[in-house]
C-alpha cells in the first residue's frame, strides 16, 4: 500500500523534502510507521513529533488506511 | 427580530472579513484565519471600528501576539518565520472557534494567525472577541488563546541574529 507523507518545521530540514509518497509493504499502523520513518531518517530519532492521519493526531497503535494523508508534526509554536 | 446566536454570529464575521478584504488587498493575501506576514495595526484598529454598528456588544477583550527578541547563542531573535499544515490548521481553528462559542456569551469572534517571515516586535496573532459583558470576552480570549498555543500546527522558525542561523521555536 502507499500513501502521501508531509513533513513539516525541523522534520522538513532533516528529510530535505516536505512530501513524498510512501510504499509501505502491507498494511500499518502508525507506530510501525513511525519505525519505518526513523528507520529511513535517523536523524529523527531525538527529535519529538505527532502523526497526524487525514489531519488527526493519532495514536501509535491507530491502523493508517488508504486513502491516506499521514504528517509529521514537530512540536507547536503558534501565537 | 430575533436572530439566533448562529445568524448574529455569521453577520458579524462577514462583515469584518470583508473590511479585511478591502484593508489587506495590497499588501496581504488573507486567507481565512491566516495573512501572510505580519499583522497590521491599522488593520486591528479597522476590526474595532467595524464593530461600532453592534450595540449588543458591552465589551471587547484583544489580545495580540508580538515577536520577542530572546537571545539565543548566535544573537537576538530577529523574527519568526512561520509555517503551518493549514488544513489540519483550519480545521483546528474552527473547532477551537466553535468551542469558545459554546463555552462563552460571545457576540463575534475573529482570529488571525501571520504565515511567513514576522520581525520582531511585529504582530503574528490577533485574537479579538466582543461579549454584552466583560467576564465572557476576558475568559473567551484566554481560552482561545491557549487552545492555539497547544492545538494548531503551526511552526515556527526563529531567524536569529543576520548570519542566516536558525532554531525551532516550541510553545511551552
Amino acid at each position: 500500500m502507499s500513501f502521501q507523507v508531509k513533513y513539516f518545521g525541523m522534520l522538513a530540514e532533516i528529510a530535505g523534502l516536505s512530501d513524498e509518497v510512501w510504499n509501505a509493504g502491507g498494511e500499518l499502523t502508525v507506530g510501525q510507521f513511525r519505525a519505518q520513518v526513523l528507520d529511513k531518517y535517523p536523524a529523527m530519532r531525538d527529535k519529538k513529533f505527532k502523526i497526524a492521519v487525514n489531519r488527526k493526531i493519532s495514536e501509535d497503535f491507530v491502523p493508517i488506511e488508504i486513502p491516506a494523508e499521514v504528517a509529521l508534526l514537530p512540536p507547536f509554536a503558534g501565537g | 427580530m430575533y436572530l439566533s446566536k448562529s445568524r448574529r454570529r455569521l453577520h458579524c464575521c462577514r462583515h469584518l472579513q470583508e473590511d479585511n478584504r478591502r484593508t489587506m488587498e495590497k499588501t496581504h493575501k488573507p486567507k481565512k484565519v491566516f495573512i501572510e506576514g505580519p499583522i497590521n495595526p491599522e488593520f486591528v484598529a479597522k476590526s474595532i471600528a467595524s464593530h461600532q454598528s453592534k450595540t449588543g456588544i458591552g465589551a471587547h477583550a484583544i489580545f495580540l501576539g508580538q515577536i520577542r527578541a530572546d537571545q539565543k547563542e548566535g544573537g537576538a531573535v530577529a523574527g519568526i518565520d512561520y509555517t503551518a499544515y493549514e488544513e489540519m490548521a483550519e480545521q483546528a481553528f474552527h473547532d477551537i472557534r466553535e468551542a469558545a462559542f459554546t463555552k462563552f456569551e460571545l457576540t463575534c469572534m475573529h482570529i488571525y494567525h501571520s504565515l511567513g517571515v514576522v520581525p520582531t516586535g511585529e504582530i503574528s496573532l490577533f485574537v479579538f472577541v466582543s461579549s454584552p459583558h466583560r467576564r465572557a470576552a476576558f475568559e473567551a480570549s484566554e481560552y482561545i488563546v491557549e487552545e492555539i498555543k497547544a492545538k494548531v500546527p503551526i511552526f515556527g522558525k526563529e531567524l536569529v541574529g543576520e548570519t542566516g542561523q536558525h532554531v525551532w521555536k516550541e510553545n511551552r
